[in-house]
């Protein structure tokens, strides 16, 4: 098992994870199988296997009703408490007319739209971040400047979830769906001036899967986490040089060659690493010798086809890209975008105060809820406006429901039915959110957020009215009435530790609030935050019991999330290599194990 | 023993020092449970790519392998590159680029202590009891009584505030040289740089203006840093002027005529130095830790808030290397501190 958790580097973490299991070790001898039924994990493992079979365009509703079904499985056996979907705001001063963004975020916006007055420069705040090569960025800081110096094959325009092309022209699919063909669009030129073609998206892609300084090569090798590409495997047993499946049948024709019908692929596409870059800038992978050496590339330059061109980046101090006039798209009409990096809160907001960035976001410290006058619009985002600030001045204000989730989630093996639904029963969601988060965060009853809800927003709201464990109330008698079935007293109540990490210490207030909402009820919580990385490695050890984590969708596909409650997928012991899913060990529920 | 003798003793000393400094750190990162690759890969990665990333890193290497791979590098000053922080970065690079402003935060943070606590100092220890004497002690504890991080916020806010008039129609934006905004890395390009005797760079020209920006940039942070030291100087100051001045040989001098003003200045001043040294020096240590706070709410792209930000994330060659420069520079400041003492009092010698 350590050798399997990646040598002698993890002996230490493994051995501490497993001192911290034995202080809640006795919690194993009440059995808490006993109280566990196969029904819902058996509906999980059946409904996956429908979204698997039924890849096709044509069998979109079938993989929706068996995704309704998934959050059925997980609602009904309580192995998951959705809290909140994240809110992304955004402010911004009269003289700034920005697109509003939609629930993918933010980084995905271009700035060629945006407007100012009296301004030719475009100042925004961003986090530290240290790499401009596309394949290499994992975050979005780098996600915001990749995005005006590169793009991909289709976008999100403005994060507004519905993908549309950006480098093609026209894709066709063939009968089985498993091969795609991609017509590239005419006079796009990279920012040297060179012409986009093929080669240029085959070298791309070859890189995001073969280099070694690709950080998510599994986006463009695996499924369903990916697109899952065909390609041979390497004597090292990674991908063999040039063996992936994208060629280049023209000068302007890309042909794309999966493993199996993946009904995703447009939207995988928009991702940052599947940005195009001119065939040969750099030598990491085998049959180039590189333009410019990688340190060049990763910091120094960049050759997109982008609305934007590289000027200056110093790594923790500032970035600057300026407009590109030949953009195949529309031309910008700022001259260029500056990025201060700047990553303590008060800081950013003195910087924004100062009115040196013209688009912004506020700290906690200094939200007022009360200062927001603000109407939601048909995409059910909040839009209006935010103010007075100590400057005295009135800005723009958006809220945008964007597609992440956080959630407690319970390993099914350490805690028993009864105590995961009692849980369910006594949170209150709209309480925690206005106590916890400053009402920063929107009510979250299913795993997959509403913007993506697979039967739409009537079959949303209808998930919301079915909610068995009371919306927005504290269900003191119904957690009461679970725990009957139990043998569990107020004198032996079940004992459990509710796992935190540090950097979101909002999770370990929400269940200090769990514990004491929970009062006489014969369960009992202890909260535990630790450094993010041990509650990983707990997770994957199945050390832990109740656990808090999040869930960010890099692109609206409800399997996206999903691939991880499949109970298969969840086994611990089969971590972190072969199994991917959440830390639930639901498989131990299945009728027949696996 | 012999003045370098004994120097070259302390030297030999460090040597065990930086060993040690060396293993803690090893043992601190490689063995708690901050996971470099986590940190950099993020949640969403997947269990072979972090495989991946060990490997690269070298991660899967024999504990022991990893420790003498580790020391030897730095035995060699092969400091290596970054893992997360800036990943891939070689680690020179990154102290090349953030090692100036904090050594410009550091040291106006010990210059302006010194030009205010120690003239504050003996002004109140000359005329004790005074008014004058309270107002400066007790503001004095008050100014070190304050957090820094407290301070910083306090400073930040205040200070905004005066932008396009405040009280009384101060404005420290357009105080002195105009500024944009009060936080950020200064630039620290005043100085102009040739050639002229070869390959070594030579400082040739200063742009008073572009020195101006950077020291008002760098004075409400370093006013912060320096807080403490301030009043400890100031109450140390006071003091060592206390003692002295009643001491037997101000009074002969002062029997045999001297005036006030020679006594202070050639008697008690050097005099009440003399205890103020180590705590000046022991201060520049204390910036080294306290400049992390600072860096970050002034939003300065230093030495500290790098170290911390490599500490939290594991990021072992980078926060290793800044260890080790950080400790060669404390084994230097004890060796000055030595130096200073024979300056300044000649009876304190090598010689015992």
């Amino acid at each position: 098992m350590l050798g399997l958790l990646g040598g002698s580097a993890t002996v230490g973490l493994a051995g501490c994870s497993a001192l911290l299991g034995d202080e809640n070790g006795d919690d194993d001898s009440g059995g808490s199988g006993d109280y566990e039924v196969s029904e819902h994990a058996d509906k999980a493992q059946a409904a996956w296997q429908t979204v698997v079979d039924n890849p096709g365009p044509d069998a979109e509703e079938t993989r929706n009703e068996a995704y309704v079904e998934i959050e059925e499985a997980v609602r009904d056996d309580m192995v998951l408490l959705p809290l909140y979907h994240s809110k992304g705001e955004r402010f911004w001063y009269d003289y700034v007319d920005i697109p509003e963004h939609g629930a993918l975020g933010s980084h995905h916006q271009q700035f060629n739209e945006v407007e100012l007055e009296g301004d030719s420069e475009l100042n925004l705040l961003n986090s530290s971040f240290d790499e401009l090569d596309p394949i290499m960025s994992t975050d979005t800081a780098s996600g915001i400047v990749i995005t005006q110096l590169y793009e991909t094959l289709t976008h999100y325009p403005n994060g507004v979830a519905e993908v549309e092309n950006q480098l093609i022209e026209g894709v066709e699919t063939s009968e089985d769906s498993q091969t795609w063909t991609f017509t590239l669009k005419e006079g796009v030129q990279f920012h040297d001036g060179q012409e986009l073609t093929a080669d240029d998206v085959v070298y791309s892609f070859r890189r995001l899967a073969e280099s070694e300084y690709s950080e998510r090569a599994n986006f463009i090798l695996d499924t369903p986490l990916g697109l899952g590409i065909e390609y041979e495997e390497g004597e090292d047993g990674g991908v063999a040089p040039d063996s992936i499946g994208v060629e280049a049948v023209d000068d302007r024709t890309v042909e794309l060659t999966l493993r199996e019908p993946n009904p995703a692929v447009l939207d995988i596409l928009t991702y940052d690493g599947f940005a195009i870059v001119p065939e040969g800038i750099v030598g990491d992978i085998e049959g180039y010798d590189g333009e410019v050496d990688h340190d060049e590339f990763r910091t120094g330059m960049a050759n997109g086809t982008g609305p934007f061109q590289f000027d200056g980046f110093t790594p923790g101090e500032e970035m600057r890209v300026v407009r590109n006039d030949n953009y195949h798209g529309t031309a910008a009409s700022v001259e260029s975008v500056h990025w201060e990096i700047n990553e303590d809160p008060e800081s950013r907001f003195t910087y924004a105060m100062e009115q040196n960035a013209d688009v912004f976001d506020i700290p906690t410290s200094q939200y007022d809820p009360e200062l927001i006058d603000a109407e939601e619009d048909d995409m059910g985002r909040e839009v209006g406006t935010y103010g007075p600030f100590e400057n005295d001045e009135e800005t723009n204000y958006l809220a945008v429901p964007e597609l992440g989730t956080y959630y407690f989630a319970f390993n099914v093996t350490n805690v028993p039915r009864p105590v995961r639904q009692a849980i369910a029963y006594v949170v209150n969601h709209e309480e925690l959110i206005q106590d916890v988060l400053s009402e920063r965060g929107f009510e979250a009853f299913s795993f997959t957020p509403p913007r993506m809800w697979p039967t739409g927003d009537d079959g949303y709201d209808q998930w919301v009215d079915e909610w068995p464990y009371g919306v927005n109330e504290t269900d003191i008698e119904g957690a009461r009435e679970v725990l009957e079935e139990t043998d569990y007293t107020s004198d032996d109540p079940f004992e459990m530790t509710a796992a935190t990490y540090e950097s979101a210490p909002e999770y370990a207030e929400m269940a200090e609030l769990i514990r004491q909402k929970l009062g006489d009820l014969p369960v009992e919580i202890n909260n535990n935050s630790t450094q993010f990385s041990t509650l990983q490695d707990r997770g994957e050890d199945g050390d832990l019991e109740m656990y808090s984590l999040g869930w960010v969708w890099s692109w609206p596909d409800v399997a996206y999330g999903h691939f991880g409650f499949e109970p298969k997928n969840t086994n611990t012991s089969e971590m972190p290599n072969s199994a991917t899913g959440y830390y639930l060990d639901w498989q131990a529920n299945l009728d027949e194990e696996a | 023993m012999s003045r370098w003798g004994y120097f070259f003793r302390r030297l030999l000393l460090s040597i065990p020092v930086l060993f040690l400094v060396m293993t803690f750190i090893f043992v601190l990162l490689r063995m708690g449970p901050v996971d470099p690759v986590a940190a950099r890969l993020g949640p969403e990665a997947t269990g072979a790519e972090a495989a991946r990333m060990r490997e690269r890193l070298g991660l899967n290497d024999p504990l022991w392998e990893q420790y003498v791979d580790f020391v030897t590098d730095f035995l060699v000053l092969d400091l290596g590159q970054s893992w997360v922080v800036y990943a891939d970065w070689e680690v020179t690079t990154i102290v090349m680029n953030s090692g100036p402003p904090t050594l410009w935060l550091g040291f106006w943070a010990i210059l302006l202590p010194l030009f205010i606590g120690i003239p504050l100092g003996f002004y109140a220890g000359l005329r004790p009891n005074s008014w004058s004497d309270y107002t400066a002690s007790v503001s004095g504890i008050l100014w070190q009584a304050m957090p820094n991080f407290w301070l910083c916020i306090i400073l930040l806010a205040v200070l905004r505030q005066t932008q396009g008039g405040g009280w009384l129609g101060f404005d420290w934006y357009a105080f002195g040289p105009e500024i944009r905004s009060i936080t950020g890395t200064p630039s620290l390009d005043f100085l102009s740089w040739s050639n002229p005797f070869g390959a070594v760079p030579f400082p040739t020209g200063i742009d008073w203006s572009a020195l101006a920006v950077d020291v008002k940039l760098i004075l409400p942070p370093a006013l912060v840093l320096g807080s403490a030291s301030m009043a400890a100087e100031l109450r140390i100051g006071r003091t060592a002027i206390l003692e002295t001045i009643n001491s037997n040989y101000v009074e002969t001098a002062r029997a045999k005529g001297l005036k006030s003003r020679a006594i202070v200045w050639k008697h008690v001043f050097r005099n009440a130095l003399i205890p103020l040294v180590p705590v000046i020096t022991n201060e520049a240590f204390l910036l080294i830790g306290g400049s992390v706070i600072v860096e970050s709410i002034f939003n300065i792209n230093g030495l500290g808030r790098i170290f911390f930000r490599a500490m939290v994330q594991g990021d072992l060659p980078l926060a290793g290397a800044l260890l080790f420069i950080f400790t060669l520079i404390i084994i230097f400041l004890n060796i000055v501190q030595d130096f200073l003492y024979t300056i300044i009092d000649p009876r304190v010698g090598y010689e015992r």
